[in-house]
C-alpha cells in the first residue's frame, strides 16, 4: 500500500483533499466529495487496510445491509467517475504538494507527493529576510540593526510584486512543509563612530543557489531614523533593479 | 453487441433507473416507448463514435447542457451509469464479461465527464445535430 510509505503528515493530506473538495468540480458533486472523503479517511485512519466496495455503499450511497455490489455496481460506477474527477481537477489545479490517485481494482487512495517547484511563493518573487547581524560590539548597535532590518521589511512589502517573509514565518512553513522562499537577503552592520557600514547579499535558493546581487552602503549617523531611512531606500532601490520589479515602495532608485 | 432496434434493454435500462432515483422520474415526460427508442439511439451513436472523441464530446457536451435544464443533477449520473451497467449485466449475462464492464465504467466516466462539462458552459446556440 503506498500510502504506508507516503511521507507526507495528515495533515497535507486533509488540508489538500479540503482544497479540492471546496473546488467547483467538487462542490456540486455531494456524493462523490464523500467518496474521497470516507475512502481518505479510511486510508488515514487504517494505513495498509483495504476499503471494500460494501463499506463505500453502505456510508456514502444509502445501500442497505442486503446490498449486493455484483448486481449494483452503483461503487464501481462512481470510482471511475471520480477517477476522472480527479483527473479533471488536477489538470485545472495543478497539484501542489501531492496529488490523490485511487489506482482501478482497488478504493485505497494513494497519497503521491509531487516533486518540482512545489508551489507559487517559489515561482513568485518571494524573499526570506533574517534580521540583519551586527557585527559591532557596542549593544547600543543592536537597536540600530533593528531597527534598519524593520525599515528595509516595511519598504520591500511596500511592493505588490514581492513577498517578504521574516524568519519566524519562514521557520512557521517550513514546520508544515510549506513553500520555500525563492530568494535570501543577508545583510551585516558594522559601525566605527558616527559611520556605518552595512553589507547586503542577495541569494538565489532556487536553482543554482548563486548570490543574486551583492553590495556594501555607507553613511554617516546623524539622525538614527534618518540615517535607517535613507539606507533601506538605497537597498529597495537597488533590489529594484536586480530583480527588475518596479520600486514603489520608495522615491530613490540608483 | 445489443441490437439497438431491440428496446427491451432500453426498458429495463429505464425501469432500473427509475427503481434507484424514482426522483427523476417526473422529468421523463415523452412517451416511454419514444423514450427507449431515443435511449438506444443515442447508445448506438456513441457506440459508432467512440474512435472520433472530438464530435463525441461536443455532443456530449450539448447533451449534458439540456439535461442541465431538465433539471439534472450532478449526483444523478451515478444512477444513470448504474442502471446502465446494470441493463448490460441484465441483458448479456454471461456475456457481459469483467473485461467488457471496465470498459464500459470507463466510457461513462468519459460521457457524463464530458455531459458535465456542458452543464457548466453555457447553451449552445443551436445544437449541431
Amino acid at each position: 500500500m503506498g500510502n504506508l510509505a507516503s511521507p507526507l503528515s495528515t495533515a497535507v493530506v486533509n488540508r489538500h483533499v479540503n482544497e479540492a473538495l471546496s473546488s467547483p468540480l467538487f462542490r456540486k458533486a455531494e456524493r462523490q466529495a464523500r467518496f474521497l472523503r470516507f475512502v481518505v479517511n479510511a486510508a488515514l485512519q487504517s494505513p495498509g487496510a483495504t476499503v471494500k466496495e460494501f463499506d463505500i455503499g453502505i456510508a456514502v450511497y444509502d445501500r442497505r445491509a442486503d446490498y449486493d455490489p455484483r448486481t449494483d455496481p452503483i461503487v464501481r460506477v462512481e470510482a471511475a467517475r471520480l477517477r476522472a474527477r480527479l483527473r479533471e481537477y488536477y489538470e485545472g489545479t495543478p497539484p501542489d504538494r501531492m496529488r490523490i490517485d485511487i489506482p482501478k481494482g482497488q478504493y485505497v487512495p494513494l497519497f503521491i507527493p509531487v516533486e518540482g517547484e512545489p508551489s507559487h511563493l517559489s515561482s513568485e518573487l518571494s524573499i526570506l529576510l533574517p534580521p540583519f547581524r551586527c557585527l559591532s560590539p557596542d549593544p547600543g548597535d543592536q537597536t540600530f540593526c533593528d531597527g534598519l532590518t524593520e525599515e528595509v521589511l516595511h519598504k520591500l512589502a511596500q511592493n505588490p510584486r514581492l513577498r517578504v517573509i521574516t524568519h519566524s514565518v519562514a521557520a512557521w512553513l517550513e514546520e508544515r512543509g510549506g513553500p520555500k522562499p525563492r530568494y535570501l537577503l543577508e545583510a551585516s552592520v558594522r559601525r566605527s563612530g558616527a559611520e556605518v557600514r552595512v553589507a547586503l547579499h542577495l541569494t538565489e535558493l532556487i536553482g543554482r543557489g548563486s548570490t543574486g546581487f551583492s553590495n556594501i552602503y555607507q553613511a554617516t549617523i546623524k539622525d538614527i531614523f534618518a540615517t535607517q531611512e535613507r539606507l533601506a531606500d538605497e537597498i529597495l532601490g537597488d533590489l529594484s533593479a536586480a530583480l527588475h520589479i518596479g520600486n514603489t515602495g520608495s522615491e530613490s532608485i540608483h | 453487441m445489443l441490437p439497438v432496434e431491440d428496446l427491451a434493454p432500453a426498458d429495463e435500462f429505464y425501469g432500473r433507473l427509475f427503481q434507484l432515483a424514482p426522483e427523476v422520474r417526473p422529468m421523463f415526460t415523452r412517451e416511454m416507448g419514444l423514450q427507449a427508442k431515443k435511449f438506444s439511439d443515442m447508445l448506438a451513436w456513441v457506440i459508432g463514435h467512440l474512435e472520433h472523441p472530438e464530435e463525441l464530446s461536443k455532443e456530449l457536451r450539448a447533451l449534458g447542457s439540456r439535461h442541465r435544464d431538465y433539471g439534472v443533477e450532478i449526483d444523478q449520473y451515478a444512477p444513470v451509469g448504474s442502471a446502465l451497467i446494470w441493463m448490460f449485466q441484465h441483458t448479456l449475462g454471461d456475456r457481459f464479461t469483467s473485461d467488457m464492464e471496465d470498459a464500459w465504467l470507463e466510457a461513462y466516466a468519459f460521457i457524463s465527464a464530458e455531459m458535465e462539462r456542458g452543464s457548466r458552459e453555457e447553451p449552445p446556440t443551436r445544437a449541431s445535430r
